[in-house]
């Protein structure tokens, strides 16, 4: 029970080893009282400006419509609606749009992650031989706006070449799309060409082909940066409007994402119960980053890997 | 156990540089074969070829009486050791072992046989389930000499496996690998850019320059019959003195003459002995020897005398090498020549 505090005790020991500012200079006075004030002041400033609104929405979730309307900034609420929330959930069907993102969520994930990993993979290790006329492709698609990009792309998701069947009101249609990410994989290739080739070098002449270097090897050292396109991909096909709408259309809105549908039914919702939505919506993405965070994040990275 | 055979092989690369050339070698089973030279020499090249990781531009490499230039790395039945360890992070140090096995499908009793072996002989077996990061540098130097080791390849490729050791670790290393090859009898080419860990180590040694294969021998045949003034040089140390032959009155202006550091006395010439007088810059106390640094004129020489001997610095000394001592080398071309008549 005792390693606990020392541990933490440690880390923070680190950290302030590792500030601009050394742990002798934080006993004299001045430093301690001026520095000590600007970090409480920020950090102040920080949770306003971040969490505030974060903390308004689950406030407001659980209050009367009357008392929102009212008193919008009131800290205490008069008296709690959790019946807000059942009504969110049984009457706007939050239950079934926030399936619907998440299946959607679950599909961008997966296929942002294949291409990101396998089309970097190919341009960082495998290096064919137009691989940097394919780079300087990709680099280029990052400076086209998305919305001009959505045309083109509205008629071949309707019109897929050699396929020809229209994949609009089906998931494929935003799945597709959202794997065909150059920032992704521009993201990955970065990382990996940072991995160290005696790695690679070593594990092919342990007996590893390129399949199996790319699963064994690559993937288990690159879990920081899955992480992060994760992130990425999941947050984008969560909160992505204009796409599904397009491509789902209004036809079929059992399929629709919570980001679609919300916004369609605010006119006609009781403000308490619209709220209460859009906390239970917003619930899932950040409990899904406050579970995966640790592990994604840190990582394995290299340590240990080489002598460094 | 298995012979290597370098056949005219080269390696030129894109830009035009040409980092071996036309390297002619033959390494016998089970012998210990050191690749020395400066950085940028080729050796670490040449190394590479034999493990597939480098194409061979020209020539032939065999191991066994396998022509191997275009045979994948994983089939030539080597084991590597990499200067950074190159151990996979994200394995523990039973994995790190055991991963090369598992691709070759040996048994899975085998696995753990081998394994076990190594990590015993390499004192690893309290380590199996670490992972790299929480073992020291020389721990992870054993685990890349053990991934090596249970393959039982038919050749070891080491390439400066100790050169992020410190001092300590790096001799007690040194000796640790020795045995093991001399135990497993494996064919071994190593690299180093450290003369003193060729000399130590190596059954033979191949010392290159800029590509070019300089001479290769038994460590012994290289510090008394250096080939050329680079062999010369760059095997032993303190470094032989190679002063033109004029200096010492001896031979013409198109000679030099080389003596080792241990080869010099303090004294006049006696009988067989040539002599002259130095200067004596700085003395060197090592404990059992000194190194005098020894102004000649123009010339940096260095004596390695015994501790009896008083040498003061900034005073001047008769000095004295035996002629049988002395090497000849031709100006113009560096090579070792007959002695002048």
């Amino acid at each position: 029970m005792t390693v606990l505090p020392f541990r933490r005790k440690q880390r923070a020991y680190e950290a302030r080893q590792q500030g601009l500012v050394l742990d002798d200079d934080w006993h004299r006075p001045s430093v301690k009282w001026g520095l000590g004030t600007a970090h409480v002041l920020l950090l102040v400033l920080l949770v306003i400006v971040g969490l505030g609104p974060i903390l308004w929405l689950f406030k407001s979730a659980i209050t009367t419509t009357q008392d929102t309307i009212v008193s919008p900034m009131a800290l205490f609420p008069h008296g709690i609606a959790w019946s807000n929330l059942t009504d969110a959930w049984n009457n706007l069907d939050v239950g079934l749009y926030l399936k619907n993102t998440v299946v959607v969520a679950i599909g961008s994930w997966i296929s942002a992650i294949f291409i990101a990993t396998t089309g970097a993979y190919a341009l960082s290790v495998l290096q064919p031989r137009f691989g940097k006329v394919i780079m300087a492709a990709l680099l280029t698609t990052l400076f086209v706006p998305a919305v001009v990009l959505l045309v083109p792309l509205y008629v071949e998701v309707v019109d897929p070449p050699f396929i020809h069947h229209s994949f609009a009101g089906n998931y494929f249609a935003i799945w597709l799309p959202e794997s065909a990410n150059a920032f992704n994989v521009v993201l990955m290739k970065r990382f990996f060409d940072n991995l160290p080739r005696e790695i690679f070098e070593a594990a092919r002449i342990d007996g590893c082909g390129p399949f199996r270097l790319f699963f064994n090897i690559v993937i288990p050292m690159s879990r920081p940066i899955l992480g992060v396109v994760s992130i990425f991909a999941i947050l984008a096909s969560f909160k992505d409007y204009l796409w599904p709408l397009l491509v789902l259309g209004d036809t079929n809105a059992n399929l629709q994402t919570v980001a679609v549908h919300l916004p369609q039914i605010e006119p006609f919702t009781p403000l308490g119960d619209f709220l209460a939505a859009l906390a239970l919506s917003a619930l899932v993405p950040i409990v899904g980053f406050l579970i995966f965070q640790r592990g994604f994040l840190r990582g394995t990275g290299l340590s240990g890997a080489l002598k460094g | 156990m298995a012979e290597i055979h370098f056949e005219g092989v080269s390696k030129v690369y894109g830009d035009g540089t040409r980092a071996v050339n036309d390297l002619d070698l033959a390494i016998g089973e089970g012998e210990f074969m050191v690749f020395v030279g400066p950085s940028g020499c080729g050796k670490t090249t040449a190394l590479r070829m034999v493990a597939g990781l480098e194409e061979i531009t020209d020539g032939t490499i065999l191991i066994g009486d396998r022509v191997m230039n275009h045979v994948s790395p994983k089939d030539r039945d080597i084991a590597m050791v990499f200067q950074n360890y190159a151990l996979y992070p994200h394995m523990t140090v039973e994995q790190n072992l055991a991963f090369g096995l598992k691709l070759h499908k040996i048994s899975k009793p085998e696995i753990a046989r081998r394994v076990h072996e190594a990590a015993a002989a390499l004192n690893l077996d309290q380590h199996l389930q670490r992972k790299p990061k929480a073992l020291s540098g020389g721990q992870r130097q054993r685990v890349a000499l053990g991934r090596a080791i249970v393959r039982e390849p038919a050749v070891f490729l080491m390439d400066e496996p100790l050169s992020n050791l410190d001092a300590a670790l790096r001799v007690q290393t040194r000796g640790e690998i020795l045995t093991l090859q001399k135990r497993l009898g494996t064919t071994t080419i190593y690299v180093t850019h450290d003369q003193v860990e060729a000399m130590t180590m190596g059954d033979r040694i191949a010392v290159m320059r800029e590509g070019v294969l300089q001479q290769q021998g038994t460590p012994e045949e290289l510090y008394t019959r250096p080939v050329n003034t680079f062999v010369a040089t760059f095997i032993g140390s303190p470094a032989m003195n190679v002063v033109p032959a004029p200096v010492l009155k001896l031979g013409s202006d198109s000679s030099l003459v080389g003596f080792r550091p241990e080869h010099i006395r303090v004294g006049p010439a006696l009988n067989g002995s040539v002599g002259f007088n130095a200067g004596v810059e700085v003395v060197e106390y090592l404990g059992d020897e000194q190194l005098a640094h020894l102004r000649l004129g123009e010339l940096s020489l260095v004596a390695k005398l015994p501790v009896a001997d008083h040498v003061e610095p900034g005073t001047a000394a008769a000095f004295a090498v035996s002629r049988e001592a002395l090497l000849f080398f031709a100006v113009d071309t560096g090579f070792l020549t007959d002695p002048p008549s």
